[in-house]
């Protein structure tokens, strides 16, 4: 499977300058969990709020002007276009100027950068999603992506856990998910935990337990690296080949398009070749630099 | 080869050969003339290459965290007092190092060469010293010097070239031929300045500063895993080379390494843009000893300076 | 007046000017370009503004310290400015506008600023950088006294030599030949005073000055199949370890590398309006890949081990060419001697991956 092209995308850079932002305003904030919120935001200039495009996947790079810029993905679906979204963890500077913010307050964005779930690839298979923690938010785009597919696509498993009930993120999209009839939905925590009769274990174990074929199928994963890297042999040892193994991974940036050097595992720079890639591409790499 | 080279050599053979340490660190010939570079190594075949000649400027302390179980170590008497400070901090066990103490008498500046001979480094054919005279062949001259005008400047007001605290002592305990007044010049220059253009003077060194860090990385006092200016809550400075985030970065760090400071100039010879940063660590470190009569690195069972409360200091600045 | 024209290789009468002249020329480029020539006026060797007399620099100059990547991707420059105001937030992008003339580069620092463009010019153009680029006119200078260190005609860099500048200037004694390189060379040419023809005899000179400064490049270092070696080398890690030994993990080597580019973006704020910043940066740090969760490259040996196989390997992977030129600063100014042609020359020969 090819890393996608992005020479062609299309891109959205103020005045043709690439490290300027756009002016975005926040409309909504859900919190996730007790360190993450969800933001739900519009450009303030019209034109660009209605050519803005981007693909599941993409992220973008977010201002709190005066403190710095953080990197997220847009965790809405290009196929629901009446606002963006990105999912937030308070873990540093940035983060938590963000988390100070409140409806109405404006950020910068550059984007979107990146390349893409290879959709063209995905389409007609079964789809295993296995994720965790706030992991869940890229691919929180291209699971409503392909939900508002559905029939391009095959049986959809969704393997999803968190440490503890509290930090299960999108509870919304979960409960939706349970009810989809069209999907299998699996939430788990890593420990036992008071007042959780849900499944319990370790998301490795679990998709184990589940055993998805891997026949015809693609597996689409993201979550801490420790937990990916328990993952990748579970899949397998199921079945699936490298190719069949799809990842978004994450690596400090700053400049989000593969100029300032820092995110580059090997000649790849995850922020310009990735951030979605396949096992093969990455497999050499892994031991010692991801 | 001289002596103190062979010894040395028989000396870090027998200790990896005979299992009491993991690694010898000490010096080895560098890839340019007139330089010596660190040689860590775990191989007794290794221990051929250690050399000891008037270029072995590098405080090899910086090594001894990264290196685990016991080490052995070739120390000047500066570098000797910045091991018992780093054991004073708990940094290191003494029964984790075995101290090979060279008597030092002094090291050469390659800067005050150059500049004396007006050529570049690269350029001169030989240095050699003879007791307090040193010549320099270059151009097809012999260009001959007192040690005194081409010793680094710490070197020169050095009060403990030979270690006092050592395992195994190669050479007799020596004096250096020194000149205090001349090694502080400098400080006492700035020290006459007004302090509005004692200001202008380090604005001036400060706005070429580049961040790099080399007076950081060198100086084996720095041992914080996280140094305060990589804090990004909160924010102490600006990681931007602005000169007043440099300014203060380099004034932080003075006063962090206060009391740990043995002036072995490590910090100024690395600084690529040739700031006077033993100006402001020296003048550090005559603070310490006029109001806490304290050295650095002279006694490895007293507690480290800034960490230890006396009930008995003088508190008659609290009024 | 009637001339022959000869036929030379570059095609033109060569001109050339007395070194004594050259403040004349500076000058009369003054009057439309920021000059930037050798000085040592700061306290460290780097190009600074023509002072409008200082021509001592012929005399002591082999290279500087600072290199020459600083007057067109500075170590600091605001990006855009931002204030907030009724109407929210108005961001200013600064313009980079001053046209310049970097007087005395050397082929070595010429060559590295067409090796780090292709990056800038990588998909999403960098405005900053290209804009400075297409700013700034290079005089080079070619080499009469290469340093002990330098090693670029391994790296196929000639150090009298240049195609990477738009005039290259030749060192024959009392005068410096002139040899336009390209449109922009030509250009400046033209608004130049004080020339005179060269003749073939100084072309002959030019030739000689050329061959003994490539002949005083000693050191060497065979690149064939590095980046090959180094890739079968990179799980290594007894090999990275050791070579990573002695490093302190500073900046020196990568700030003072004239093909390093890698950078921070910080923003500053002062009584409400602000600036975001881009400063340089450099993976010897371990702040250059910290993430919360963990840092792929903890550990030192993993990321000297990113800085020789970046150079050597990935970059020539992406772009054909070595980023590196053989300056020699890095090693010049390692506070241990840490040696990069030493490192290249022991990777091991391990089977291919």
């Amino acid at each position: 499977m090819a890393i996608t092209d992005i020479s062609n995308r299309k891109k959205f850079p103020a005045n043709g300058n690439v490290y300027l932002p756009n002016i975005a305003v926040i409309e909504k904030i859900i919190e996730e969990t007790a360190d993450t919120r969800t933001f739900h935001f519009n450009f303030k200039d019209e034109k660009l709020r209605e050519q803005f495009t981007f693909e599941s996947g993409q992220f973008g790079e977010y201002s709190v002007f005066g403190v710095g810029e953080a990197t997220f993905c847009i965790s809405s679906s290009p196929t629901r276009r009446d606002h963006l979204e990105c999912c937030v963890k308070r873990v540093g500077r940035v983060t938590n100027a963000m988390h100070r913010l409140g409806v109405g307050a404006e950020i910068g964005v550059r984007g979107p950068y990146g390349n893409s779930f290879p959709l063209d690839y995905l389409k007609g298979k079964n789809l295993v999603f296995v994720a965790g923690g706030i992991g869940l938010a890229p691919l929180r785009s291209l699971i409503w992506n392909v939900l508002d597919n559905r029939n391009d696509y095959g049986n959809i498993d969704i393997i999803y856990g968190a440490r503890t009930p509290g930090d299960l993120c999108f509870t919304y999209d979960l409960d939706a998910w349970e009810k989809d009839s069209s999907v299998k939905m699996t939430t788990t925590i890593d420990r036992e935990h008071e007042g959780w009769s849900g499944r319990v274990g370790f998301v490795p174990q679990v998709l184990e337990q589940a055993a998805p074929s891997a026949k015809n199928a693609a597996a689409i994963v993201c979550g801490p690296p420790v937990m990916i890297r328990f993952t990748f042999p579970v899949l397998e040892k199921l079945g699936f080949t490298p190719e069949q193994m799809i990842t978004t991974l994450e690596k400090r940036m700053k400049c989000g398009i593969g100029k300032c050097g820092r995110c580059n595992i090997g000649d790849l720079y995850v922020c310009r070749d990735g951030p979605v890639f396949s096992f093969a591409q990455i497999k050499d790499f892994i031991s010692s630099e991801y | 080869m001289n002596d103190i080279e062979s010894k040395l050599r028989t000396e870090a053979r027998n200790l990896l050969e005979q299992g009491k340490v993991n690694a010898i660190i000490g010096f080895a010939p560098g890839s340019l003339k007139f330089t010596t570079t660190p040689l860590i190594t775990g191989d007794k075949e290794d221990t051929d290459r250690l050399v000891i000649n008037p270029f072995i400027a590098n405080n090899l302390s910086v090594f001894l965290h990264e290196i685990e179980g016991p080490v052995g170590i070739v120390a000047k008497g500066c570098d000797a007092r910045s091991i018992v400070s780093l054991i004073q901090d708990n940094q290191l066990a003494r029964e984790d190092v075995f101290i090979l103490g060279i008597p030092c008498p002094g090291v050469i500046d390659l800067r005050k060469v150059e500049k004396l001979v007006g050529r570049d480094r690269d350029e001169i054919d030989d240095i050699t010293r003879d007791n307090d005279r040193v010549t320099v062949a270059v151009g097809g001259e012999n260009k001959e010097f007192s040690i005194t005008e081409v010793l680094r400047d710490d070197c020169l007001s050095c009060e403990s070239p030979a270690p006092k605290e050592y395992d195994l002592l190669l050479g007799e305990d020596n004096v250096v031929v020194g000149d205090r007044e001349l090694s502080r010049s400098h400080i006492r220059e700035l020290e006459s300045l007004p302090p509005a253009e004692r200001w202008e003077f380090w604005k001036n060194e400060f706005s070429r500063c580049i961040r790099c860090y080399a007076c950081r990385q060198v100086c084996p006092a720095c041992f914080c895993e996280r140094c305060f200016v990589e804090e990004s809550e909160p924010q102490w400075i600006s990681p931007l080379p602005r000169w007043q985030d440099n300014l203060v970065f380099q004034a932080t760090r003075v006063i962090h390494v206060a009391g740990r400071c043995v002036d072995c100039g490590e910090c100024e010879r690395a600084c690529p843009v040739n700031i006077p940063l033993r100006s402001l660590t020296g003048k550090m470190d005559e603070i310490v000893e006029e109001l806490f009569g304290y050295k650095a690195g002279t006694d490895k069972d007293a507690p480290p300076l800034m960490t230890a409360y006396v009930p008995e200091e003088a508190e008659d600045f609290i009024r | 007046m009637y001339r022959r024209k000869r036929k030379i290789l570059s095609g033109d009468n060569m001109k050339k000017i007395k070194k004594k002249d050259i403040g004349k020329l500076l000058s009369k480029w003054q009057a439309d370009f920021t000059v930037f020539t050798p000085s040592r006026a700061t306290g460290v060797a780097r190009m600074e503004e023509w002072d409008g007399k200082d021509t001592d620099f012929l005399t002591w100059y082999r290279n500087t310290v600072i290199p020459p990547k600083n007057n067109i991707l500075p170590n600091m420059e605001a990006m855009f400015r931002f204030q907030k105001d009724e109407a929210g937030y108005q961001l200013e992008p600064v313009t980079p506008e001053q046209k310049q003339i970097i007087f005395g580069i050397r082929p070595c620092d010429a060559r590295a600023l067409t090796i780090i463009d292709m990056v800038f010019k990588d998909t999403y153009e960098d405005r900053y950088y290209l804009t400075r680029r297409q700013n700034t006119v290079l005089v080079g200078l070619g080499c009469t006294n290469p340093y002990e260190s330098c090693f670029c005609t391994s790296l196929g860099i000639h150090p009298a030599q240049s195609a990477d500048v738009d005039l290259m200037l030749t060192d024959i004694g009392n005068e410096l030949l002139i040899e336009e390189i390209t449109d922009k060379g030509k250009e400046l040419l033209g608004k130049s005073s004080g020339l005179t023809d060269a003749s073939s005899n100084d072309e002959d000179s030019a030739k000689q000055s050329r061959e003994t400064a490539y002949q005083k490049v000693t050191r060497k270092l065979d690149t064939t199949g590095i980046a090959d070696k180094l890739q079968a080398s990179f799980e290594d890690k007894d090999f990275w370890e050791k070579v990573a030994a002695k490093c302190i993990t500073c900046g020196i080597c990568t700030f003072l590398c004239p093909t390093c580019y890698c950078f921070d973006i910080n923003d500053e704020i002062s009584k409400g309006s602000g600036a975001r910043f881009r400063n340089w940066d450099s993976c010897s740090f371990s702040l250059y890949t910290k993430m919360p969760a963990e840092n792929p490259r903890e550990e030192k040996w993993q990321r000297v081990r990113q800085k020789v196989c970046h150079k050597y390997e990935f970059y020539p992977r992406l772009f054909d060419t070595i980023a590196c030129t053989g300056c020699g600063r890095c090693i010049r100014f390692c506070p241990v001697n840490w040696d990069i042609t030493q490192t290249l020359e022991s990777v091991p020969e391990h089977s291919a991956v």
